[in-house]
C-alpha cells in the first residue's frame, strides 16, 4: 500500500494532510532550521551545522540504545549515569603519559582501543544487570532503572575519589584518543560517521533481524509474545545489554568531544534520550519506534539547543521553549496513530 | 532476649573506645561538586585519629539537609560542620543548633551576617567570593593593557561573552558581577556580546561557546567563565573553530585552578584562573569544629578570626581564607 497507489484515488489536499501527518516531525526538524536561518542566517554556517550533529551524534547514540529499550515497553532511566561513568572510565585510561594529576600514576600509553572497550565494557555491564533485574527478578524497568542510576552515580563517584587528589574533573587527554571527537576521516567529523555507523547497525537489528520483531511483539503485546513462542527474558537481557553498550560508547565519544570528564558528566541525559525518542514518534506504551524518528528527535533537541543560543533567547526562556516544543511536536505527531483508530 | 542484651552491651563497649573522641556532623551540599569534594577531602583527613566523623550528602536538598541535622543531634554529636545547600534557609539551622547549645561551623556558602548574629556559637569559613570575580577581571585587565591586539576591532571596547554557573548560586551571580567590575575599575570599557548559564559543566559550555561562535564570529576578544569546567569547555569549541593555532588567540579566564586547568595553562590554552584554596578552607572548617567539639574557643591557624566584612578581630565569628591569582607566571607551584 504505497502512497502513490492511494494518492491516485484521493483528492490533491488529502495527499498533502497524509504527506504531512506522516512526516509531521521532520517537518518540524525543517520548519525549526529554516525559522532559526531566516532570523539569523549565520545559524545556516555549515561549520555551525556540522557542530549540530557532531553534538547530536553522541546523543543519537544515547538514544538509540535508548529507543530500543522503550519498544519494549521498558525505559532506563539510569543512561544518562552510565554514559558519566563510561566517560570517566575511558577518560581515565587515556590521560597522557606526561600528564601530572594522573589518576593512574605511572601508567604507560596504553593503545587506544583500550579506554574506548573499557567504556563499552562497563556499559555493557550496567546494561547486562539492568536486562537481569527486570527480566528475572521482574522489576518494573522504571524502578530497577532509577536504581541503577543511583548505583552508577555512587560508582563512579568512587572512581575517581582517588588518593592523594581525591575526586577531580579528569584533563590531559591524548591527542590520539581526543581525535576521535574532534578529528575527521575523508572530511566527515569522526563522530558523525561513527553515529552514522550505529545508526545502520540499530536500523538492521530492529528490522532485519528476529530480535528486532520480538522486541516489536514484546511491546505490542507481551501476552501474544509469550503465546507465539518469545522468549521474553532473553530478548529483554539482550535489549537492555545492547542500550548499555551504546551509553558506553556514548561515553567514551563525549569524553574524546570534551576533552575531559567529571564524575557529573551525563546527568540528565537520559531524559533528553527519553524526550527526542519521544518527539521522534517512538510510542512509551510500547511497540512503535523507528531509527529515523530517534535521530530525528534527536536533531530537533539540538537543533533548538544551539539555535537558541545563537538567536540570543535568555537562559530561562529557552527551558521553556523547548519543554513547550517537546509537548507539541508530540501532539502533532500523534494525530497519525489517532488518526487510524 | 538475653543475646539481644549482650549483643547492646558488646556494642556498647565498643562504641565506648570511639566515643573517647569528640563526635562532629558534616554535611556537604552535593558530593558531585569537585571543589567541595576536595575540601572534604581535606576534613577526612584531618580528622583521623582525633575525632569521629559522619559525613552526608545533602544532595542539593535543602530540608534534606536539615533532617541530617535533626539525626546528627539526636545522635550526640559535639559540633556541626555544614555546607549548606541554600545559605539563606540558616535560620532554621541556627535555631536547631541554639536550641542544643551545639557549635555550628557554616563553610563555602555563606548565610548573610543578620542570620549569623543570631546565635554567638555559629561560625563561616570561607572565601570573599567576590574577590574570585575580582582576581578574574583583574587577569583580564592586565592582559588587556599588555597586549593591544587583543582588541581586534580597535575600537577600544573590550567585547565579551560570560559563560555563568548555576544562576541561582550566590558564587556566580558574585563572579560575573565582580570580575567585569574589576575590568571596568582598570579604566577599560566593556560591552557583553552574549552571557548565558553552563551550570558549571564542561560539555553544556563548549555547545554554548560553539553556538556564539557562530553568532558572534570574529567579535569575542574574551571568554569569562565562573569556573575553569566551562572555560575548558570554551577552550575545546575554540579549538575546533581553529583557535590556539598559528597565532589564533583567545583569553579564557576561569576560576579554581583544578589539575586540568593548570595543564590547559602550561599548554597556554587558559590564560587565568583563581584559585579558591579548598585544602585551606577544609583545614580551617576542621580546626574550628574540633577545637569547638572540644569546648575549646575557635582557633585556627589558617587565617585570623575576623569579623563579615573581613576585618581581624579576636572575636570574630568568620575565617576569610583568601583566594589566589593563578597565571603562566606562577602556576608550577600550584601542581600538585
Amino acid at each position: 500500500m504505497s502512497n502513490g497507489a492511494t494518492g491516485a484515488l484521493k483528492p490533491r489536499s488529502q495527499v498533502a494532510r497524509e504527506f504531512a501527518s506522516k512526516n509531521a516531525i521532520v517537518l518540524v526538524l525543517l520548519g525549526l532550521v529554516v525559522a532559526i536561518g531566516i532570523a539569523r542566517p549565520s545559524f545556516l554556517n555549515p561549520a555551525n551545522l556540522v557542530n549540530i550533529l557532531r553534538i547530536s551524534s553522541v546523543r543519537a547514540v544515547i538514544a538509540l540504545g535508548c529507543g530500543g529499550i522503550l519498544i519494549t515497553r521498558g525505559t532506563d532511566l539510569s543512561a544518562g549515569r552510565t554514559v558519566g561513568l563510561a566517560a570517566v572510565v575511558s577518560a581515565s585510561l587515556a590521560q597522557r603519559a606526561d600528564y601530572a594529576s594522573k589518576l593512574f600514576k605511572g601508567m604507560p600509553d596504553l593503545p587506544l582501543l583500550v579506554p574506548v572497550l573499557a567504556a563499552i565494557g562497563v556499559g555493557l555491564l550496567v546494561g547486562l544487570l539492568n536486562g537481569s533485574v527486570v527480566a528475572f527478578l521482574k522489576v518494573p524497568p522504571f524502578i530497577a532503572t532509577l536504581g541503577m542510576m543511583v548505583i552508577v552515580y555512587g560508582a563512579v563517584s568512587l572512581y575517581v575519589d582517588r588518593p592523594p587528589m581525591g575526586a577531580q574533573p579528569l584533563g590531559g587527554l591524548r591527542e590520539d584518543f581526543t581525535n576521535i571527537g574532534t578529528g575527521d576521516t575523508l572530511g566527515i567529523p569522526n563522530l558523525i560517521l561513527i553515529a552514522a555507523a550505529v545508526a545502520l547497525v540499530i536500523y538492521v537489528l530492529h528490522n532485519k533481524t528476529r530480535l528486532g520483531k520480538n522486541i516489536f511483539a514484546i511491546g505490542g503485546n507481551p501476552d501474544a509474545a509469550v503465546v507465539s513462542g518469545v522468549s521474553v527474558w532473553r530478548n529483554t537481557l539482550l535489549i537492555y545489554a545492547i542500550g548499555g553498550l551504546l551509553y558506553g560508547l556514548a561515553g567514551a565519544l563525549l569524553a574524546a568531544r570534551t576533552g575531559g570528564a567529571t564524575n557529573n558528566y551525563g546527568n540528565g541525559y537520559e531524559l533528553d534520550a527519553i524526550a527526542a525518542c519521544v518527539i521522534g514518534g517512538v510510542s512509551t506504551s510500547g511497540g512503535i519506534g523507528t531509527v529515523g524518528g530517534m535521530i530525528t528527535g534527536v536533531l530537533i533537541f539540538e537543533v533548538l539547543n544551539n539555535g537558541l543560543v545563537v538567536l540570543g533567547v535568555s537562559a530561562y526562556w529557552q527551558q521553556i521553549v523547548k519543554g513547550i516544543i517537546i509537548v507539541v511536536a508530540v501532539a502533532v505527531d500523534i494525530r497519525k496513530y489517532l488518526v487510524k483508530r | 532476649m538475653k543475646r539481644f542484651l549482650f549483643a547492646l552491651l558488646v556494642l556498647a563497649a565498643l562504641g565506648s573506645s570511639v566515643f573517647a573522641q569528640p563526635k562532629i556532623g558534616v554535611c556537604i551540599y552535593k558530593f558531585d561538586d569537585t571543589f567541595m569534594s576536595y575540601v572534604r577531602n581535606t576534613i577526612e583527613t584531618a580528622a583521623k585519629g582525633k575525632a569521629t566523623l559522619s559525613v552526608q550528602d545533602s544532595q542539593y536538598d535543602q530540608p534534606k539537609q536539615n533532617d541530617q541535622v535533626d539525626q546528627f543531634i539526636v545522635q550526640g554529636m559535639k559540633s556541626l560542620a555544614i555546607n549548606m545547600v541554600d545559605p539563606s534557609a540558616v535560620s532554621v539551622l541556627i535555631g536547631k543548633a541554639k536550641a542544643k547549645n551545639l557549635p555550628l561551623v557554616l563553610f563555602n556558602r555563606e548565610p548573610v551576617a543578620a542570620d549569623m548574629a543570631k546565635y554567638d556559637k555559629a561560625y563561616y569559613v570561607g572565601a570573599k567570593a567576590q574577590d574570585s570575580g575580582t582576581m578574574e577581571g583583574e587577569i583580564v585587565a592586565d592582559y588587556w593593557k599588555k597586549n593591544p591586539s587583543a582588541d581586534l576591532n580597535k575600537d577600544g571596547v573590550l567585547q565579551y561573552v560570560m559563560l555563568i554557573g548555576d544562576p541561582s548560586n550566590t558564587d556566580a551571580k558574585f563572579r560575573t558581577q565582580y570580575s567585569i567590575e574589576a575590568v571596568v575599575k582598570a579604566g577599560i570599557k566593556v560591552q557583553k556580546l552574549a552571557e548565558d548559564t553552563a551550570m558549571w559543566d564542561r560539555p553544556k559550555a563548549q555547545e554554548k561557546m560553539a553556538a556564539w561562535l557562530t553568532a558572534y564570529a570574529g567579535k569575542i576578544e574574551v571568554v569569562f567563565a565562573n569556573n575553569d569546567d566551562m572555560a575548558l569547555g570554551a577552550i575545546e569549541a575554540l579549538k575546533a573553530a581553529g583557535y590556539f593555532k598559528g597565532g589564533k588567540f583567545m583569553p579564557v579566564v576561569g576560576v579554581d585552578a583544578t589539575p586540568p586547568a593548570l595543564d590547559a595553562l602550561e599548554q597556554g590554552f587558559l590564560l587565568g584562573t583563581v584559585l579558591n584554596d579548598a585544602t585551606n578552607q577544609g583545614l580551617a572548617t576542621w580546626e574550628l569544629a574540633y577545637s569547638l567539639a572540644q569546648g575549646k574557643s575557635a582557633a585556627t591557624a589558617v587565617a585570623p578570626l575576623a569579623n563579615a566584612e573581613g576585618k581581624p578581630d579576636p572575636k570574630g565569628k568568620y575565617v576569610w581564607v583568601p583566594y589566589q591569582k593563578v597565571t603562566k607566571d606562577n602556576y608550577k607551584q600550584f601542581k600538585k
